[in-house]
């Protein structure tokens, strides 16, 4: 039932239950306030938000009230401009300022900062109190975020999201009365993979962007555009802020499906990869800097000579319009596609995108966040951050979470049921929950008690989700997901976090499986005599990196187009450094399918094309004809109508995908008693872009081979010792952790590590003590 | 009424008004000039006049600009544009601090935004160029050695942020830093 507030005259709709604040705000009638926050609530710290309530008896007089702790009643009338509330408003600023810094013209937040606008909208004009100031120290938080506690007016907002919405464990109030602190225990950085939105959170000075504070710019001078975060597939929808021709930070756009009002501190913190100084700025041929007209013809010569000898790689990370174009160029030649470079990944990610197309509808952010149970395979914290946030919002309203992991996760602190299963294993563990839920009552065994009580959690829940990390399983184990996704019921909800900001896309325009393969074995054989590459790091893959770096140097040319530099950069003949996402339009598909459209906020001073301009110049070039990209893709997806960037996004048109998958990739060697199975264990700050942003990789955590204590007992290593690891392209010693999180006979390793070694999640290695 | 006005219209004989214009001549030639011969003579200008922009230090000597982009902001036609940086000691300053003198129209908003007082004008009209880009100053050409016309004023013993030589609660009136790791008062 609607009910319906007067406030100063102004009739306004309610929602039983709203506050008043709340329902003002919704109709954009201003009521000033600092702590409430649509995502925390209200609690009445501030007292700023007062307002004049007029009672039923027209004897009484009006009372005074805190509008974010009223309830909306149908009749009530409130009145803000009341003097009485006026006045109530302009003292708790008066007394907020009292201990105030003076420090506006230092202060980040100065431009947007809520304590200044409330101030010159409720607040006296000048100082009266001629006093002293309390003071507080402030403490290294890390290197994300700056500190500086005298500017705190205690709204508590920091601690409600870091603490209660965010369930950190590492910054709280301390102290009492007016000497009131937020901060740790102790010095150092914080913890929480969403501790940047500290600095939207918090409506002073108190916690501001430490990127953003070494290049400072105030934000009426920044540079704007509505874009979408290219770290991962949930495809949070950002605002990037430049200046002069570099840019200085991210801050959270809020999309009402997807991240609301916060990001993770990958989106946040890793857009410095853009201003690395390694980046690629000049095109090369041959390792000398050329111009880019020199640069494109060149290439057009080896594109001409190789014929149809030809291959294009295009990217989970390239935007829908470059790998849309890329892939045109080569049908055209006659070449082949492909937008992955390792042929598992492409398996896993084109099953994944297969079920979300079959199922009806992977759910949104907002949708996980009402679940009541869940089952999560893998490290969402590290592959799908906000996915993260948003179960951990499940976890609160009390679903139960079960993690089914291979090494650490942070998920596993609020989960029921957490199981390690070694990589090998994951499938067979699913089928046996799949069997015991579909099984009869009669025929269920009682043997294995944490299936079936993982099995009967997940029957009993009216609304559970599937959710498996796309990175570390393999394609069979996509299927068995999707499968007990099917035997759930038509409330299940299933959900896969892919392995980039546009995987999605990549495998739509992939196609079938097995096109990575196809092109690695015809550049083995020479078939192929040029590759371009576009956006991916071949060379430098976890589990076919040799591989593809012996099979290059039987290349005629390697063409590359990047934004960073990597190995494959390094090794290329032709290179075109490109715009990073800041810089360029394009589009992005998230794990959902939502196409999601980002403008360019800027532009360097170098000259620095897209991906997709670079190819439509050589198309030019080679005097061939070919649609732009919009064209292209709209012949690609029928149906399909580019987003808008800033808008809600649209869903990509249904597309058929191979539903053959071949299962035995899975590289299946003998056990042996010295073999142990990789996993990747990763963190929040890593993938390949945000791997260039330097203060994030300061908290990178440092490599060790992690296992679990039983195993460790079992093959009698102790904690601390050094073991050598051997992998099919090198070895490597390190330092052994113990961790209960780990599945047996499995060694948790960095993503370098795994370079380093040359193998990749669920492959085998050898490990052996160092004595 | 007639007789009047033509007693008054009736002007002076020719020789009387020659004489006259003479006189008037003569006395000038000897009167006190108010026409200096600039530049070889210049007049002293009050020390309010808006002329060209400097950046002063505070009694330290330390730059007093503290890159907070107020003036850049106010300044009607945009002239100014400065790069904030953060030393390692916590003190902010303008890394680059530029003020284009082709644009600016000395109307002194910036003086009136800067907190600092560290932006200031003089009276320096003396800035003609041949060319354009010459009137583009730099912060080398814009920084002084001197406090300008505001003597003593020092940001930082007034903020609340930590410098060399000034910790958290060593400011004008404030107290010292509260201990957050006990609860006793
Ligand atoms: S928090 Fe706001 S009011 Fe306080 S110093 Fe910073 S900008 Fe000024
Ligand atoms: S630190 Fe910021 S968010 Fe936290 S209580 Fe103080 S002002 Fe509020
Ligand atoms: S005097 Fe006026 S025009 Fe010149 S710099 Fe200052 S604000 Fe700009
Ligand atoms: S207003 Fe003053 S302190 Fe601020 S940038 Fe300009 S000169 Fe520097
Ligand atoms: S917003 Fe109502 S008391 Fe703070």
């Amino acid at each position: 039932m609607l009910g319906i507030i007067r406030i100063d005259g102004h009739e306004i709709p309610f929602e039983p239950g709203d506050n008043l604040l709340k329902v003002a705000l919704a109709a954009d009638v201003d009521i000033p306030y600092f702590c409430y926050h649509a995502a925390l609530g209200s609690v009445g710290a501030c007292r700023l938000c007062a307002v004049e309530i007029m009672s039923d008896d027209p004897d009484k007089v009006p009372r005074v009230a805190m509008a974010c702790l009223e309830p909306a009643s149908d009749g009530l009338e409130v009145s803000v401009s009341a003097p009485a509330a006026q006045q109530v408003r302009q003292r708790v600023i008066e007394f907020l300022m009292i201990n105030h810094p003076h420090d506006c013209p230092i202060c980040d937040e100065g431009g947007e900062c809520h304590l200044q606008e409330m101030t010159v909208a409720c607040g006296p004009a000048y100082r009266r109190y001629q006093g002293h100031k309390r003071t507080f120290t402030n403490q290294n938080l890390g290197p994300l975020v700056h500190h500086e506690m005298n500017r705190c007016i205690t709204c508590y907002r920091c601690t409600r999201f870091y603490q209660d919405y965010a369930l950190g464990d590492d910054l709280g109030a301390m102290r009492l009365r007016n000497e009131v602190y937020f901060g740790r225990f102790q010095d150092g950085p914080l913890e929480s993979p969403f501790a940047g939105n500290l600095v939207e959170i918090c409506p002073t000075g108190v916690f501001t962007d430490a990127i953003f504070r070494q290049h400072f710019t105030r934000v009426w001078d920044l540079k704007t555009a509505s874009s979408i975060c290219p770290h991962c597939s949930v495809g949070c929808n950002i605002l990037p802020g430049a200046r002069d021709g570099t840019l200085r930070r991210v801050r959270h756009r809020p999309h009402p499906e997807i991240n609301r009002w916060f990001i993770c501190d990958r989106g946040r913190y890793g857009h410095q990869y853009s201003e690395h100084t390694a980046r690629p700025l000049t095109p090369r041929v041959a390792g000398a800097t050329i111009t880019y007209r020199k640069a494109l013809i060149a290439a057009t010569e080896q594109i001409k000579a190789a014929g149809d000898r030809i291959g294009g790689l295009g990217s989970i990370r390239e935007d829908l319009e470059g790998n849309a174009l890329l892939r045109a160029l080569l049908n055209n030649l006659n070449g082949i596609f492909s937008a992955f470079n390792d042929p598992e990944l492409e398996a896993a990610t084109i099953t994944a995108v297969n079920r979300i197309q079959n199922s009806d509808g992977t759910p949104s952010l907002t949708e996980m966040e009402q679940v009541d149970a869940a089952l999560i395979l893998g490290d969402l914290t590290a592959h799908a951050p906000m996915i993260d946030l948003a179960l951990r919002q499940a976890y609160r309203r009390g679903a139960q979470l079960t993690v089914l992991h291979n090494g650490p996760t942070p998920l596993t602190q609020f989960a029921v049921t957490t199981l390690p299963v070694p990589p090998h294993e994951m499938g067979a563990y699913l089928s046996r929950l799949h069997e015991r839920i579909t099984a009869s009552p009669a025929s269920k065994d009682v043997q294995d008690e944490s299936t079936a009580e993982i099995a009967e959690r997940l029957a009993a829940a009216r609304r559970p989700l599937l959710i498996g990390v796309v990175e570390t399983l393999a394609a069979s184990e996509i299927i068995a997901l999707a499968q007990l996704a099917t035997a759930l019921g038509t409330d299940a909800r299933l959900a896969y976090a892919l392995p980039g900001a546009n995987a999605y896309g990549a495998a739509l325009l992939t196609l079938a499986s097995r096109k990575t393969t196809t092109i690695l074995e015809a550049i083995e054989t020479g078939q192929i005599q040029t590759l371009i590459v576009a956006g991916t790091d071949p060379l430098g893959d976890t589990r076919l990196g040799s591989r593809w770096r012996a099979a290059c140097q039987r290349l005629n040319t390697l063409i590359v187009l990047d934004c960073i530099a990597t190995t494959t950069t390094a090794a290329a003949d032709i290179l075109f450094p490109v715009a990073a996402w800041a810089e360029r339009g394009g589009t992005f598909v998230n794990y959902e399918g939502r196409a999601q459209g980002f403008a360019p906020a800027f532009k360097r001073l170098e000259l620095l094309p897209s991906t997709a301009e670079v190819i439509a110049d050589l198309v030019q070039c080679l005097d061939l004809y070919l649609p732009d990209a919009p064209a292209v893709l709209s012949e690609a997806f029928p149906g399909y109508q580019a987003p808008v960037p800033g808008s809600a996004g649209s869903l990509m048109p249904v597309h058929p995908l191979p539903t053959h998958i071949d299962t035995a990739t899975r590289s299946d060697h003998e056990h042996h008693h010295k073999h142990w199975q990789a996993a990747l264990t990763t963190w929040y700050g890593d993938e390949e872009l945000a791997s260039f942003a330097p203060a994030l990789m300061k908290l990178a955590p440092t490599a060790t081979a992690l296992i679990s204590p039983a195993a460790a007992l079992n093959a009698n290593i102790e904690e601390g010792a050094q073991v050598k690891l051997r992998g099919p392209v090198g070895t490597m010693t390190l330092p052994v952790q113990l961790d209960n999180r780990v599945a047996d006979g499995t060694v948790a390793l960095t993503r370098m590590a795994l370079v380093q070694l040359g193998v990749g999640h669920g492959d085998l290695l050898e490990l052996e003590p160092v004595s | 009424m007639t007789w009047t006005k033509q007693m008054n219209n009736r002007k002076p004989p020719m020789i009387i008004r020659l004489w006259h214009s003479l006189w008037v001549t003569l006395r000038h030639a000897w009167a006190r000039r108010e026409t200096v011969s600039y530049p070889e003579v210049k007049r002293p200008l009050p020390g309010r006049w808006r002329g060209r922009i400097v950046l002063t230090r505070d009694p330290d000597g330390e730059e007093r600009c503290v890159a907070c982009y107020l003036c850049s902001a106010v300044c009607p036609v945009d002239c100014i544009h400065l790069q904030a940086q953060q030393r390692d000691d916590g003190r902010r300053y303008p890394v680059t601090f530029r003020i284009d003198f082709s644009r600016c129209i000395f109307c002194g908003f910036c003086e009136e935004a800067c907190p600092t007082l560290a932006i200031q004008l003089t009276p320096d009209f003396e800035m003609c160029e041949q060319h354009h880009s010459s009137l583009v100053y730099e912060k080398k050409q814009l920084l002084i050695d001197g406090q300008g016309k505001y003597p003593g004023y020092n940001f930082y013993h007034h903020a609340g942020v930590a410098v060399p030589g000034k910790t958290i609660g060593e400011a004008d009136r404030d107290t010292p830093p509260v201990d957050h790791d006990t609860n006793l008062p």
